[in-house]
């Protein structure tokens, strides 16, 4: 409760001006949005660049803070904000890069019960990928649970699963195709 | 790790004294004042319809202008509480624009139901739509170049929103202004494309709100 106050405090004393307080509370609101981002991202990197900007947006939005209010619920919902714009700019550039599978139908090889990949293979790269995708892919694919049941054993939200399994699926692709 | 406090040391380079932002409702009573002034001004000009005292004798008449007006309002207040990215923390009063819409098909229902014989329908038919949105041009201009200078973090519903205030301003002003009582005819020229402009609104809201 003291901490929330001085940050209310630290925002009024922001906008007038004063630029140690505001370095603080941009330190402060980072340590609280930091976690926030981190349980619905997948990658450390995607973190930080939401991270920087929710900042910048609190930066521009800072006169919407009048500082008789509490401040975390306003931080919040800029950070909230600012991540679903990235997945929803994620989701619409997976669908801008989204193959067409009729296009690709007459590229397919014919044959189709010998494969340069099995099982093997498929598992050797999967335990190569880091833990959290590793782990998404085994309980998905090995174990049969769905992307829900994935998200509550792991504490993430069923969209992380899917965006992080998306990627480790390309991943994997990659270093199949190797 | 570097990044992040490279970014925190030119932001806080940025920082000058800011004025904070009014007060959501002194926001609201600004937009409601504007667009007053506006349709007062408008009547003025077209002037009143010449059975308005008979009119207003007319239950749900009166009803029904009095759903517009506080449409309107209600709007006016929800628009300004949507510039704001935590709605002022007033999020039941930024989504009361659903109860009043819920209101207003209501009092439309009963009207329609009390309009018995219906009354004739007039000659004209999309004119109506046409100049109601004339005259929301003004007002939803005003309002979206006010909300601009915030940060809406709900800028489809904010879009529709806009959208739906400055048409109830169109749409009081052609009440008051022309004499037809039938109620056919103002649901389907006047007020379906006053909820179909709030539709449009919810894409207009995302191009010009985003920031």
């Amino acid at each position: 409760m003291e901490k929330n106050a001085g940050l209310e405090v630290l925002m009024r004393q922001s906008l007038e001006g004063d630029k140690r307080a505001y370095t603080e509370l941009l330190r402060e609101t980072a340590r609280l949005i930091r976690p926030f981002l981190a349980k619905r991202l997948s990658f450390e990197s995607e973190v930080e660049d939401v991270l920087q900007e929710v900042l910048i947006s609190i930066h521009k939005a800072r006169h919407t803070y009048d500082g008789n209010r509490p401040y975390k619920p306003w931080a919040f919902a800029i950070a909230k904000f600012r991540l679903q714009d990235n997945l929803r700019m994620h989701y619409a550039d997976q669908l801008r890069h989204a193959e067409d599978f009729s296009e690709q139908e007459n590229n397919l090889h014919m044959d189709v019960t010998e494969s340069a990949f099995n099982y093997e293979s498929i598992s050797r790269v999967v335990h190569q990928l880091p833990e959290k995708p590793a782990a998404i892919l085994r309980l998905m694919h090995q174990e049969g649970y769905t992307a829900k049941e994935v998200a509550e054993k792991l504490g993430m939200t069923e969209s992380a699963v899917k965006v992080a399994a998306h990627r480790a699926y390309k991943i994997l692709r990659k270093k199949l195709e190797q | 790790m570097e990044d992040f406090e490279i970014l925190v040391a030119k932001l806080a380079n940025d920082a000058v004294t800011v004025s904070p932002a009014p007060h959501p409702y002194l926001l609201a009573l600004k937009l409601i004042t504007a667009a007053a002034i506006y349709l007062v001004l408008s009547l003025a000009i077209s002037g009143l319809r010449p059975d308005l005292a008979q009119a207003l004798q007319q239950p749900w008449f009166v009803a029904e202008i009095i759903a517009l007006l506080l449409t309107f309002i209600v709007t006016s207040f929800s628009a300004a509480l949507l510039a704001f990215p935590d709605l002022y923390q007033k999020r039941g009063l930024a989504f009361a624009p659903l109860w009043m819409f819920a209101m207003f098909l209501l009092v439309m229902l009963f009207a329609w139901h009390a309009d018995s014989p219906p009354a004739p329908l007039p000659a004209h038919s999309y004119q109506c739509t046409i100049c109601i949105t004339l005259l929301a041009m003004l007002p939803a201009m005003w309002t979206f170049y006010t909300l601009r200078k915030y940060a809406s973090t709900h800028y489809h519903w904010a879009g529709s929103i806009v959208l739906i205030s400055a048409f109830s301003v169109g749409a009081l002003w052609l009440r008051l202004h022309e004499v037809n009582d039938s109620i056919t005819h103002v649901i389907e020229w006047h007020y379906l494309p006053m909820f179909a402009a709030g539709i449009l609104g919810l894409w207009l809201g995302k191009i010009i709100l985003r920031w």
